[in-house]
C-alpha cells in the first residue's frame, strides 16, 4: 500500500463514518473556539484600550503631576497648586497648559433617580482651555461653561435617556448641585469608559463642586510646533516645586494602559484556564471515541493487514484520518473563537460597557496555540489507539471474536504512579510555591492535570464495582431494564471510565470551588461573629469609598452609641509594602473586637499605632517602640506603638487614628466603610429608620444591618461560585456529549443484542429505559469520583491559603446534592439520542446482522 | 393431537422495491401451522423461507395479506401490543447470538418473564431447565458455555413463557451434528410431551426429518409439502427440485 492508498483509505473512512467524524470534530472545534475566543477577547480589549488611551492623550505632549513614592499605577496623587499653571504657561514653547481635576460625581436624573453604574466608577472631570487635552470629544451640544452647566458621556446619556437641556443634579464629596446638561461627550471615539459615568465641568466649576480651591490634579501641556518637546520638558522641570515631575505624553499613555492591561491579562488568563480545561476534557472524549471506533474496525484493519498493509501503514492511516479531521475542526474552531469573542464584546456592551467598535485581533500566537490545541490534542489522543491497531495480527480478520485485552493491573499501577506524582506536584505548587505565582500556576496546573489523568486511569479498574453499587437501586426499581443498564455500564470498564472521567474533571473543579467557597464563607461568618460587634455596616455602592460626611451625619444620631469610619492607606516600612488601617479610637471598642492584649484604644491619639501581634513578633516591636512609615506622597510618619492586639481579621495588622491618617495628604479622605452601633435600649426598627433617613441624601451609601451585610457577603461568594460553575459548564457539556457519543457507539455495537431483546419481548420503552439508565449510571459514576477528588483538592486549597482567609474547612452538602441531581439529569440528556436510536432499531435488521 | 391452528398467514405478499427491481420474497403464500405439531420450512436460498418465518412471528410486516397468531390478527396490533404478543405468545431460537452476554443462563431463560415483570410458573421453569439439562450451569454467563449449551438455554428461554408457538431460524445451523441432534430431540420431546407448537426454518434434511410436516417454498410460493418425513425422503425430494 503506497502513501496514496493510505490517503485514499483515510479519506474513504472519514466519509463513510461521517456522523462519528462530525462528533469528534465538534469536540475539537468547541475546545479550540474557547481557547481562541479567550485570546481574541483579551487581545481585542487590549488593543481597544491601547487605541483609546492613545486617542485620549493625543494632544498631550507633556504632563505635570506630583510624585509618588511607590505603586504608581493606581495611586492617588497629591494635588498641585493651581498657580503653577500660570508659571508653566510662561515657559517658552508651551502652547497650552490645561489644569485638570478628576474626582467622583454621581448624576441624579430629573426624576430624582440616582444614576448607578453597577460597580463601575462615577467620574467627575474638568476641562479647560483646550478640550482636546482632556481627551474629550464633543458629540452633541457644547462643552459646559459656568456654574450651571455639565456635560455627560454618551454611553450614560443613552442608557439613562438623558438629553441636552435636561435638569439634573450631581452629587460630589461636597454636596448636591443642580445643573443643566449642556453637552454630550465621548472619550476619544468611545461612547463611554467601561461602564463608568462621566460628568464634565469647566475647571472653575470643578474647583467649586470638588472643594478643590487653588488645586489641580495634573496639568496637561501641548508644545508649540517647532519646539523640541524634550527641551520644553527640561525647561518646565526647572521651575517645578519639589515632589513634582513632568513626564511625556507617551509615558502617560503607557502608565494609563499598564493598570488596565494587568486587569485584562488576568481576565484573559482566567478565561484561558477554563478554555484549557475544556480542551483537556475534549481530549478525553476524542481519545475515547477513537479507541472505540478503532475497536469496532479491528476486523477491517486486520483484513488490510492480511492483504498486505504494513503495521506502519495501518497506524499512519489512522493518524492521517485524525490529522485531516483536526485541521478542519481547528480552522472551524478559529472562526468560532472569533465569533465567541465578538459575542462576549456584544454582551459586555449590552450590560453598559462602552467598548469602542474594534476589529477582532487575531495574532499569530493565537493561531499557533489553536493549532497546538486542536491538532496536537487530536493527534496525541489517537496515537495510542493507532499504535494498538497496528499491533493487530492479520489472522485476527479470520477470528470470530475480537477485542483488546484489558491490561488492568498495569493500568492500575500506572494510574497510581501518575496520580501520586500529580498529587505531589500539585501540593508542592500550593504549599512550597517555587517561583511565586507563575510557579503556583504551573505546578498546581501541571500536577492537577497529571492527577486527573491518573485518577481516570485508576477509575477504569474500579468502574465495574462502583457502577454496580450505583446501579443497584436502578436495578431494584426498574427491574429488567435496570438490571441490563447496570450490567451494560460495567461491561466495558475502560470505556465507562473514559466517558465518566471527562465529566469527573468538570465536577471535581466545581466541587473544589464549592469547598473553597464554603470555607471562605464560614470563615467570614466566624470573623463577623467574633470581631464585629457593630449593628450596622454602611458600604459604598460605587467602590470609590464613602465621603466622610456619611460618618459625620451618623455621629449626630442619638439612636447610635458609636460610629466609626474605617479607612486605609498603603505605606512602606523598612521597604516592605503594608496596609495601614484607620478608625475612630473612641468608638472602636464598642464596634470591633480586636482582642487587645496590651494597651488601650484610648491611647490611640495622633502619631500612635496599634499593631497586631504578628508584626510585633516578626519586627521585634512592643509597647513604646517607634516605627517609621513612608506614604505614597512621600510623607513620613514616626509612630509610637501603644497597643498590641490578636485579631487582625477586620482591622489588619496596623491601626492608626483618623487624625493621623488625615495628616498625610490634603486629598479628601475616603471611607472604605462605616460601622455603627445602636445605643442601649433603642429598638432595632427605630434605629433602622433613623439611620436610613439620615443617609437619604447620600444615595451611594448602602445601609446594611449586621445580618444583611453577612448575607450579602455570602451572596457574593455564592455568585462567584456560580460564575466558576458557569465557565465550567462548557466542559461539562462537552463531557455529556462524550457520554452520549460513547453510548451511541455502544448501541450500534449491540445492534444484535438489542434486536434479540426486542424479539423476545422488550418494548421500545424498556429499550429506551435501558440505554437511558446506563447513561445515568455512567454520569453519576463520574460525578461521584469528581465530588470525592474535588473535595480533596478543595481541602488542599483551603489549607494552602492564609488563615485570615480560611481558618477552618467547610463542605457544601447542598452543592454535592445539586451535582448528583445534575449528573442524573446529564445522563438523561446524554441518553436522548442513543436511546431514541436504540428503540428505533429495526428488529429484523438487528438480528440479521452477521 | 391437533386442535386448530397456532398461527397462519393468508395470501401473504412481501414485495421489495418497485418496477424492474421488484423482488417478491413472498408471492401469495397461504399456510397454517397446527397446534401441537412440529413444522419445518425448507427451500433454497432466496425462496422466502426466512421472510415467511419473520412475518409469521411478527418481526416483519407483510406488503399484503394477513397474519394470525392464534386468533389475533397481527396487522391490527400496535408496536407495543405486538411486542407484548411476542413476549407472551411467541418463543424464538435463532441460529446464533441467541443470548444476552451480560446475563447469566438463568436470567436469559427467564428474560421474557422479567421483561413483563412476571415471575412465571416456577415449576414449569424448573421442569424446562431440567429437561435441557442445565441445572448445574445456571449461574454461568454465555461466554462460559459451549455452543450447544447456549442453544439449549435459548430453547429453554423460548419455552419458559409457555408460548403459543416457538419459531426457530436455523436453530442447529451453527452446531455440530451431535449437539444439533440433542437440540432437535429436545424440541421433538417438547412437542410430544408438552404439546408445544414449533416451526423451524432449515435447509438440513436431517433436522427437517424431526418435524411432523415440511413445507417447501420456492420463489416466494409454497411449492410442496410432506407429512411424516424422513431424512431420505427429504433428500430425494430436494434432489428432484434441484433438477
Amino acid at each position: 500500500m503506497s502513501a496514496r492508498s493510505t490517503a485514499l483509505m483515510a479519506r474513504k473512512s472519514l466519509r463513510a463514518r461521517l456522523g462519528r467524524t462530525l462528533v469528534i470534530g465538534l469536540a475539537i472545534t468547541a475546545g479550540v473556539s474557547f481557547v481562541v475566543g479567550s485570546f481574541v477577547l483579551a487581545d481585542s480589549l487590549r488593543s481597544t484600550f491601547d487605541n483609546l488611551f492613545a486617542e485620549v492623550n493625543e494632544g498631550v505632549d507633556l504632563e505635570v503631576r506630583s510624585v509618588t513614592e511607590f505603586g504608581t499605577t493606581s495611586s492617588r496623587r497629591d494635588p498641585l497648586p493651581d498657580d503653577l499653571v500660570d508659571q508653566i504657561r510662561a515657559v517658552p514653547g508651551v502652547e497650552v497648559a490645561a489644569p485638570f481635576l478628576q474626582r467622583t460625581a454621581q448624576f441624579v436624573t430629573a426624576d430624582g433617580d440616582l444614576v448607578t453604574t453597577q460597580g463601575a466608577p462615577t467620574f467627575g472631570v474638568s476641562w479647560s482651555d483646550s478640550a482636546e487635552l482632556s481627551g474629550l470629544r464633543l458629540r452633541e451640544g457644547r462643552f459646559p461653561v459656568g456654574p450651571d452647566e455639565v456635560g455627560i458621556d454618551k454611553a450614560t446619556a443613552d442608557r439613562e435617556r438623558i438629553r441636552l437641556g435636561d435638569r439634573v443634579e450631581v452629587i460630589t464629596d461636597v454636596g448636591r448641585f443642580p445643573f443643566v446638561i449642556a453637552g454630550v461627550v465621548s472619550l476619544g471615539n468611545a461612547d463611554g469608559f467601561a461602564g463608568a459615568s462621566i460628568a464634565v465641568f469647566d475647571f472653575p466649576t470643578a474647583q467649586v463642586v470638588f472643594a478643590a480651591d487653588n488645586f489641580a490634579d495634573v496639568i496637561s501641556i501641548s508644545v508649540t510646533d517647532g519646539f523640541d518637546i524634550e527641551a520644553v520638558q527640561a525647561a518646565i522641570a526647572e521651575i517645578l516645586p519639589p515632589r513634582t515631575e513632568v513626564i511625556t505624553g507617551e509615558q502617560v499613555v503607557e502608565e494609563a494602559g499598564a493598570g488596565i492591561f494587568t486587569a485584562i491579562s488576568a481576565f484573559g488568563t482566567g478565561l484561558l484556564i477554563f478554555a484549557f480545561i475544556t480542551s483537556f476534557v475534549s481530549a478525553f472524549i476524542i481519545n475515547n471515541v477513537f479507541a472505540i471506533t478503532i475497536g469496532q474496525r479491528l476486523r477491517e484493519l486486520a483484513l488490510m493487514r492480511a492483504v498486505g498493509a504494513s503495521a506502519r501503514q495501518v497506524s499512519r492511516m489512522i493518524i492521517l484520518e485524525a490529522f485531516v479531521m483536526s485541521v478542519i475542526a481547528t480552522l472551524l474552531g478559529i472562526l468560532g473563537g472569533v465569533g465567541v469573542a465578538r459575542l462576549m464584546i456584544v454582551f459586555f456592551n449590552a450590560t453598559g460597557f462602552g467598548f469602542p467598535p474594534t476589529g477582532s485581533t487575531l495574532t499569530l500566537r493565537t493561531l499557533l496555540v489553536a493549532a497546538a490545541v486542536g491538532i496536537g490534542v487530536t493527534v496525541i489522543s489517537v496515537s495510542v489507539p493507532a499504535r494498538r491497531a497496528a499491533r493487530i495480527p492479520p489472522v485476527a480478520a479470520m477470528r470470530p471474536e475480537l477485542g483488546f485485552a484489558a491490561l488492568n493491573t498495569r493500568r492500575l499501577i500506572g494510574g497510581v504512579i501518575i496520580t501520586a506524582i500529580g498529587a505531589v506536584i500539585f501540593l508542592m505548587g500550593l504549599f512550597v510555591r517555587p517561583g511565586g505565582t507563575t510557579g503556583l500556576i504551573l505546578f498546581a496546573g501541571g500536577g492537577g492535570l497529571s492527577l486527573f489523568l491518573g485518577i481516570a486511569s485508576i477509575s477504569s479498574t474500579i468502574a465495574r464495582p462502583v457502577t454496580a453499587v450505583i446501579g443497584w437501586p436502578v436495578a431494584k426499581l426498574l427491574r429488567t431494564p435496570g438490571v441490563l443498564a447496570r450490567q451494560n455500564a460495567g461491561r466495558s470498564p475502560r470505556r465507562t471510565s473514559a466517558s465518566a472521567s471527562a465529566l469527573m474533571i468538570g465536577v471535581a473543579l466545581v466541587s473544589a470551588a464549592a469547598v473553597f467557597a464554603a470555607s471562605v464563607r464560614d470563615t467570614f461568618v466566624r470573623v463577623l461573629d467574633r470581631s464585629v460587634t457593630a449593628d450596622y455596616v454602611i458600604t459604598d455602592s460605587t467602590f470609590q469609598g464613602l465621603i466622610p460626611e456619611v460618618a459625620e451625619v451618623l455621629r449626630t444620631l442619638p439612636e447610635l452609641s458609636a460610629v466609626s469610619p474605617i479607612r486605609g492607606a498603603p505605606a512602606l516600612i523598612d521597604g516592605d509594602r503594608i496596609a495601614i488601617g484607620a478608625a475612630d479610637p473612641t468608638a472602636l471598642g464598642e464596634l470591633l473586637n480586636l482582642d487587645l492584649q496590651r494597651g488601650g484604644y484610648g491611647d490611640l491619639t495622633l502619631n500612635k499605632v496599634l499593631i497586631h501581634e504578628d508584626p510585633a513578633t516578626t519586627r521585634g516591636l512592643d509597647m513604646g517602640s517607634m516605627v517609621s512609615l513612608t506614604f505614597q506622597n512621600g510623607a513620613i510618619l514616626d509612630l509610637e506603638v501603644v497597643g498590641v492586639y490578636a485579631d487582625a481579621a477586620v482591622a489588619g495588622n496596623w491601626l492608626v487614628s483618623l487624625e493621623t491618617i488625615e495628616s498625610i495628604s490634603p486629598l479628601p479622605p475616603r471611607d472604605f466603610f462605616v460601622v455603627a452601633k445602636l445605643a442601649d435600649g433603642v429598638e432595632a426598627a427605630f434605629g433602622d429608620l433613623a439611620v436610613r433617613s439620615a443617609l437619604e441624601p447620600f444615595p451611594q451609601a448602602q445601609v446594611q444591618t449586621n445580618a444583611e451585610f453577612r448575607q450579602e457577603q455570602e451572596d457574593q461568594i455564592n455568585q462567584l461560585l456560580l460564575i466558576i460553575t458557569g465557565l465550567l459548564l462548557f466542559s461539562i457539556m462537552i463531557a455529556v456529549l462524550g457520554i452520549s457519543i460513547t453510548l451511541a457507539l455502544a448501541v450500534f455495537e449491540r445492534t444484535r443484542e438489542i434486536g434479540l431483546l426486542r424479539a423476545v419481548g422488550m418494548t421500545k420503552r424498556q429499550t429506551r429505559r435501558t440505554v437511558r439508565w446506563e447513561a445515568v449510571i455512567v454520569s453519576v459514576f463520574g460525578a461521584v469520583i469528581g465530588v470525592v477528588l474535588g473535595s480533596l483538592i478543595g481541602v488542599a486549597l483551603a489549607i494552602a491559603v492564609p488563615t485570615s482567609v480560611i481558618d477552618g474547612i467547610s463542605f457544601s452538602p447542598s452543592t454535592t446534592v445539586i451535582i448528583l441531581i445534575g449528573a442524573v439529569l446529564a445522563g438523561l440528556f446524554a441518553a436522548l439520542y442513543p436511546s431514541y436510536k436504540a428503540s428505533r432499531m429495526n428488529v429484523l435488521d438487528a438480528i440479521a446482522t452477521e | 393431537m391437533s386442535h386448530g391452528y397456532a398461527a397462519s398467514v393468508n395470501d401473504a405478499y412481501k414485495i421489495y422495491g418497485e418496477g424492474d427491481s421488484e423482488v417478491r420474497a413472498l408471492d401469495g403464500v397461504t399456510v397454517a401451522f397446527e397446534s401441537g405439531r412440529f413444522t419445518a420450512i425448507m427451500g433454497p436460498s432466496g425462496s422466502g423461507k426466512s421472510t415467511l418465518l419473520h412475518c409469521q412471528a411478527g418481526l416483519d410486516t407483510l406488503t399484503r395479506g394477513s397474519v394470525h397468531i392464534g386468533e389475533v390478527s397481527l396487522s391490527t396490533l400496535k408496536d407495543r401490543e405486538l411486542t407484548e404478543l411476542r413476549r407472551t405468545q411467541v418463543g424464538f431460537v435463532f441460529q446464533a447470538y441467541n443470548l444476552i452476554p451480560t446475563l447469566n443462563a438463568y436470567e436469559n431463560i427467564v428474560l421474557p418473564l422479567m421483561l413483563g415483570g412476571e415471575h412465571g410458573d416456577q415449576d414449569w421453569i424448573d421442569e424446562v431447565i431440567g429437561a435441557v439439562g442445565l441445572s448445574d450451569r445456571l449461574r454461568h454467563r454465555p461466554s462460559e458455555l459451549s455452543g450447544g449449551q447456549q442453544q439449549r438455554v435459548a430453547v429453554a428461554r423460548a419455552m419458559a413463557t409457555r408460548p403459543q408457538i416457538i419459531f426457530g431460524d436455523e436453530p442447529t445451523g451453527n452446531l455440530d451434528s451431535r449437539t444439533g441432534t440433542e437440540i432437535l430431540n429436545f424440541m421433538r420431546s417438547a412437542v410430544d410431551d408438552h404439546g408445544q407448537t414449533i416451526v423451524i426454518v432449515t435447509h438440513d434434511p436431517v433436522a427437517a426429518a424431526y418435524a411432523d410436516r415440511i413445507i417447501f417454498l420456492g420463489d416466494g410460493k409454497v411449492v410442496d409439502e410432506m407429512l411424516d418425513p424422513t431424512a431420505e425422503k427429504v433428500l430425494d425430494h430436494m434432489k428432484g427440485f434441484g433438477e
